[in-house]
């Protein structure tokens, strides 16, 4: 048993005018591992996700109680928001290339750190996009709009993009809701990859993806964490009623 | 059966709704053509070096030109573009993104939308009451602010409406790689909208360029060449006014030659503008 890089301890979340979203969660996430987090739409999942990087403080009124123990300090009461999130990156639903080349986004968080240098900036992009399984497709045309790849590309783009500023975790929020197969199948390929380097969560709604590419699997309904553990007991042998009950497809 | 007249009853009020459609368009564009045709018809045969070069002649003296009227008009056109895009812009940043959620957001922009259609000519006289008359004197700088006036909507409203149209996620995005606001607007939402705000400030100068009655109030008219933007100005819009109705036939000549330049320049930055967005959408 690989040991933990961040442990959330009784998190509760509440949006503004006190929706309680995420109900007393406490769940370990495994370092150099995928934990996927299941569950119905409006569970709280996405909610949850967008903690680990302190999305929320983006907008006004809502509020937290609980922790997320990560490097042995809670994440949550962090002051440096930019360091954190360079170490906790995110991949959208939708692709988000900026407008801009296909250099400059992966640049952009290398940039934000404060890397000037030419050289080490190209090092780190092309490393980046082979990390991303995009180099290939792209090394000739670094300098051409990012938005003139296809939607799958895209998506990677964005990956190495975060793979770019060497983070610890990556959060993914249901990468390949928006993808065709193909691209699917090789977003999943990527992550399965990665895990060598990042530690990954991911939201989907996707049972088999879920059941492909994960080793840890939370189980979420409304709000609360129903069952939590690794991924082939949550999909063959669940100890709850409910995550059997969502798990073979009998409602959600 | 009663189907089919249903479907008859419709096709005829197609046909009605589809003619009237076509006569209404027929009809405006009928005007537009004539009064451009008219302007370019009258206008090339007059244009002249000596209209760039020569000031203005004395009355009725022959072989004067417009060089002052060009020259103020551009000197007027400039500090209103000065004024009027910086303002423009931020405000219209501040709408898209720090006013977003706000209730006091909406209703700057709903205020710009009125002001968008208020008569130029009001704003001429907004400007002589709280400009020129305690100054005292009609000034460039009076032209320049009203000017201004007239444009700060339009480009407020263009730069609101365009980075708008950049998605929030893609904020998000820049916020999730540890991006201050600051930075995400200046170096990701400001790339987005740049192309559709640019052509909004080239379609505010069109509609700016050929304005007559804030200047009337403003900036005046100046027989002479002056670049002090502190003395009254001329413009090739009230000159064009003043020399159409002058009792001199080479005055009439000047001011459709110079109709002739105006409605060229604001049409070829229209065009430019409509090119810009054709162009931005095919990528």
């Amino acid at each position: 048993m690989s040991d933990s890089i961040m442990i959330v301890k009784n998190l509760n979340f509440y949006y503004q005018g006190d929706v309680h979203a995420v109900k007393d969660m406490s769940v370990p996430i495994q370092r150099n591992q995928v934990t996927a987090l299941i569950g119905p739409s409006g569970c709280g999942k996405t909610t949850f996700l967008r903690c680990f990087n302190r999305m929320h403080d983006l907008y006004p009124g809502h509020r937290h109680e609980g922790e997320i123990l990560f490097e042995g300090s809670n994440l949550l009461e962090r002051k440096d928001i930019t360091e954190l999130r360079s170490r906790i990156g995110m991949v959208f639903q939708k692709p988000t290339p900026f407008p801009m080349s296909i250099f400059d986004n992966i640049a952009y968080g290398l940039k934000l750190k404060g890397i000037r240098n030419r050289a080490e900036l190209g090092d780190r992009v092309e490393q980046a996009l082979r990390q991303a399984a995009l180099w290939e497709e792209t090394h000739d045309r670094l300098k051409q709009p990012a938005t003139g790849l296809s939607g799958g590309q895209q998506q990677r783009l964005v990956i190495a993009r975060a793979l770019a500023v060497e983070p610890d975790v990556l959060l993914f929020d249901e990468p390949t809701s928006a993808l065709d197969p193909i691209s699917t199948g090789k977003i999943e390929e990527l992550m399965v990859s990665l895990k060598q380097q990042v530690t990954i969560l991911i939201v989907t709604h996707n049972m088999q993806q879920a059941a492909r590419i994960s080793d840890q699997t939370a189980f979420m309904y409304m709000g609360e964490l129903v069952e939590f553990g690794p991924t082939e007991t949550m999909f063959t042998n669940p100890r709850e009623k409910l995550t059997e009950e969502y798990v073979t497809g009998r409602f959600g | 059966m009663r189907g089919t007249s249903e479907i008859g009853k419709r096709k005829i009020v197609n046909a009605a709704a589809l003619t009237l459609a076509c006569a209404a368009a027929g009809l405006g564009l009928f005007w537009l053509i004539f009064i451009l045709a008219d302007v370019l018809r009258h206008g090339i045969a007059y244009i002249t070096p000596g209209l760039f070069l020569n000031e203005a002649a004395p009355p009725g003296m022959e072989g004067g030109g417009l060089k002052h009227a060009f020259i103020g008009q551009l000197l007027i056109t400039l500090f209103a573009v000065l004024i009027g895009i910086p303002l423009g812009i931020l405000g219209g940043t501040w709408l898209a993104e720090y006013g977003r959620h706000h209730s006091i957001g909406r209703f700057i922009s709903t205020l710009s939308d009125i002001m968008i259609s208020v008569p130029s000519i009001v704003i001429g006289t907004f400007v002589y009451a709280i400009f020129v008359k305690p100054i005292g004197h009609f000034s460039g700088f009076a032209g320049a602010l009203a000017l201004a006036i007239i444009m700060l909507p339009v480009v407020l409203r263009t730069t609101e409406e365009m980075m708008k149209l950049v998605p929030w996620e893609i904020r998000e995005a820049a916020f999730a790689l540890g991006a201050p606001y600051y930075k995400v607007i200046l170096q990701v939402v400001y790339r987005g909208a740049a192309t559709g705000i640019f052509t909004g400030i080239l379609l505010a100068i069109a509609r700016i360029a050929g304005e007559t009655a804030p200047l009337l109030f403003t900036s005046f008219n100046n027989m002479f060449l002056t670049t002090n933007m502190n003395e009254p100005m001329p413009s090739l819009t009230v000159t064009i006014y003043q020399y159409a109705m002058g009792p001199y036939d080479d005055w009439h000549e000047m001011a459709w030659a110079a109709s002739f330049v105006i409605t060229l320049f604001i049409l070829g930055l229209t065009i430019l503008g409509r090119l810009i967005i054709r162009w931005k959408y095919k990528n």
